[in-house]
């Protein structure tokens, strides 16, 4: 442990993440016995994210992905374990000063209330508010609007300011977010399922986005996906998680392996190369088609 | 107003320093972003004002008994020292009071009100959602059922109702936080328990009363502001002054919870301290407002609505707009109600229904509201 310290120390920059022996459960410990070490959701993960890289977060549902980010973001508190973010312990710094440095970028929100596009984007500069006797309610400064003014450019949704946010489509949206996320100014930025529910044309949009802003502004960004080929193509490495653990972490070419896959996700696939990126490429094979065509003949 | 260089003219201000290190581009849309927010905050509240002190105005007119324009500037202003006696009077100690009554507890109930539909998310919430209103009406009518109504010079009634209240607040607050937070569905939903609980009891409690106070119960329950006291004025007030200052302190706050708690919490949010917070203004508020008024229905669910039509769902305005709002809706309606068939009243809570009714059905035909769209 103190052999890691002093490694990461000399090794500068300082590491945006550096997780060790984290484990975490919802329910309260008050309610086991003492030595029940089942339904962890996290399970004594060891984790390193470097700065400035693209990690893209990949495994089957209820791995533990979504619950990473929340914890990286100290939405929730681990029961073991600690999180260092750029060197700090994770859990002695205030909300607001993890909110200046780490967006999160969560995968539902509720859009009924009539919040316009700047309404929302604004809403990012939270972090950065200054209220006093005279500035009650904390209006936003010059900066800030030029701040949200210079993200909203950069993902595109400027001439969206004043439209409502119910009335847009789901790219549009997740656009949106993503100013808002920007306008916070972050150091890394988290995304929980960016490309959900969106057609090929604007999962394209986010994720040019999420490489022009990473090229830009040399953020370190976390992205969850269920789309293998997506974090394939646009992350440096990924990290493969299975219950709570991590199988493997690497370059795409290293980790999207057929033996891997199949171990995580418990089915057959089939990996080539992507012809134009020379990226590994993923799809599911036919035979199991014709296993299920076969199985329903003999019905 | 900083007049923005357009991008061809070559004197650009420096960006602030904790602005991120990319040039900074402008162009026409902001200099209207920024005339929208601040400046428009401080003009629209302005008209409101502006707006209530008109409507004061216009309130003291009528009455049992009409006063001209004229009559009404006069006693105002005091310059008619010694002659017309009784429009004094009736200004000054009957009117204006009533008046002043009607517009704080106007701004309360839809100050809570709009404060509670972004605190539970959801449209249908009003002050009296959290069972605070029934406990306070029980605590009234077991005033009455003991015949203490009329103890500490008047104020009993209030006393009691305020009473009921506060065991409610802590008895909702108490089942909502069992578990150690305060989840917001576990809020509504106590609140729904307490308030049947309270109601089957003040059932039970009417039953038995007699009827001359069963009759005091039940004008209670339906709201009216007539002869307020001094001591009550001067309590809702200080509530009412208080509320807005803690509750606009976390008006943005609420905007982010509005959106989503675990991203208002990523963005330094403290959510639990929020929510507690307008949880237990919003609850004292009410407590103290049933108590002097009793029920008046409408108010706080419908006037957020429209002002959120009117304004927009940024809460660092809907508050303090639905508040003035709320005002000069129940100031004009109790004006009403105690004009159109004088001597005699019609309850308030009537009137109220039937005036903001229309309006609210109006806007929400003309207008494209998407609040849960």
């Amino acid at each position: 442990m103190s052999q890691q310290a002093s490694v990461s120390s000399i090794c500068s920059p300082l590491p945006a993440f550096e997780v060790r022996q984290l484990s975490f459960r919802y329910d309260s410990v008050r309610s086991r016995p003492p030595g029940d070490r089942s339904n962890w959701v996290i399970n004594g993960m060891e984790l390193t994210i470097r700065q400035g890289e693209i990690v893209g977060v990949i495994g089957p549902n209820g791995s533990g992905k979504s619950s990473l980010l929340k914890l990286l973001t100290k939405l929730v508190r681990p029961q073991e374990g600690t999180i260092r973010l750029f060197g700090a312990e994770l859990g002695a710094l205030s909300r607001e000063s993890i909110s200046r440095q780490v967006a999160y970028m969560p995968q539902d929100l509720s859009y009924d209330f009539p919040f316009s596009v700047l309404d929302m984007v604004l809403m990012g500069r939270f972090p950065y508010r200054r209220s006093g006797l005279w500035n009650l309610v904390g209006w936003e400064r010059q900066e800030d609007l030029a701040v949200a003014e210079e993200a909203m450019a950069q993902t595109d949704v400027t001439h969206l300011a004043n439209r409502m946010i119910a009335t847009l489509s789901a790219g549009e949206r997740q656009r949106v977010l993503l100013a808002r996320a920007l306008a916070q100014v972050p150091r890394v930025l988290m995304l929980d399922e960016p490309t959900a529910h969106l057609d090929l044309n604007h999962q394209l949009d986010v994720c040019r986005i999420l490489q022009r802003v990473h090229a830009q502004l040399q953020m370190t960004v976390l992205l969850v996906s269920h789309d293998i080929n997506l974090a394939s193509q646009y992350c440096d490495r990924i990290l493969v998680m299975k219950q709570g653990t991590v199988v493997c972490i690497g370059t795409p070419q290293d980790v999207i392996h057929p033996r891997v896959l199949t171990e995580v996700y418990g089915c057959q696939v089939l990996v080539d190369t992507h012809p134009d990126t020379g990226l590994p490429r993923v799809s599911l094979p036919a035979q199991d088609r014709h296993q299920t065509v076969a199985a329903s003949g003999m019905l | 107003m900083i007049v923005h260089p357009s991008p061809s003219q070559t004197s650009m201000s420096d960006p602030p320093p904790t602005a991120p290190p990319v040039p900074m581009r402008m162009y026409e849309g902001m200099a209207s972003w920024q005339a929208l927010r601040a400046r428009r905050w401080y003009a629209v509240i302005g008209v409101m004002m502006l707006l209530t002190c008109g409507a004061i105005v216009f309130c003291l007119q009528f009455g049992a008994h009409a006063l001209t324009m004229a009559e009404v500037w006069s006693a105002l202003t005091f310059s008619t020292a010694g002659r017309e006696d009784v429009a004094r009077v009736i200004i000054w100690d009957i009117r204006f009071p009533r008046i002043l009554m009607g517009l704080f507890v106007g701004a309360s109930l839809a100050i809570t009100g709009a404060a509670l539909q972004a605190l539970v998310r959801n449209p249908l919430a009003d002050p009296y959602v959290l069972g605070i209103s029934s406990g306070a009406a029980l605590g009234a009518t077991i005033g009455l059922a003991l015949g203490l109504g009329a103890i500490v010079g008047g104020l009993g009634l209030p006393l009691f109702a305020f009473i009921g209240g506060g065991v409610s607040i802590v008895l909702v607050y108490g089942i909502a936080s069992s578990q150690g937070q305060l989840p917001m569905h576990q809020l509504l939903l106590a609140g729904v328990i307490v308030n049947a609980v309270c109601s089957a009891l003040m059932m039970f409690a009417t039953s038995i009363l007699n009827p001359a106070s069963l009759y005091r119960v039940v004008l209670w329950l339906m709201g009216t502001l007539s002869a307020p006291s001094i001591p009550a004025l001067i309590g809702i007030g200080a509530c009412l002054l208080i509320a807005i200052v803690l509750l606009l302190r976390e008006s943005q706050a609420l905007n982010l919870l509005a959106v989503g708690e675990d991203a208002a919490c990523s963005l330094g949010v403290d959510s639990d301290r929020v929510q507690r917070t307008v949880f237990l203004v919003s609850a004292v508020l009410t407590g103290a407002v049933v108590s002097v008024s009793g029920m008046i229905g409408f108010v706080g669910m419908v006037v957020p609505h429209v002002v959120r039509i009117l304004c927009g769902a940024d809460h660092r305005l809907l508050l303090p707009v639905s508040a003035l709002g709320g005002g000069i809706l129940l100031m004009v309606a109790d004006t009403v109600a105690r004009t159109i068939v004088a001597p005699a009243e019609i309850p308030v809570g009537v009137i109220t229904a039937l005036i903001g009714g229309p309006f609210f059905i109006y806007l929400l035909m003309t207008r494209k509201y998407r609040f849960f769209a």
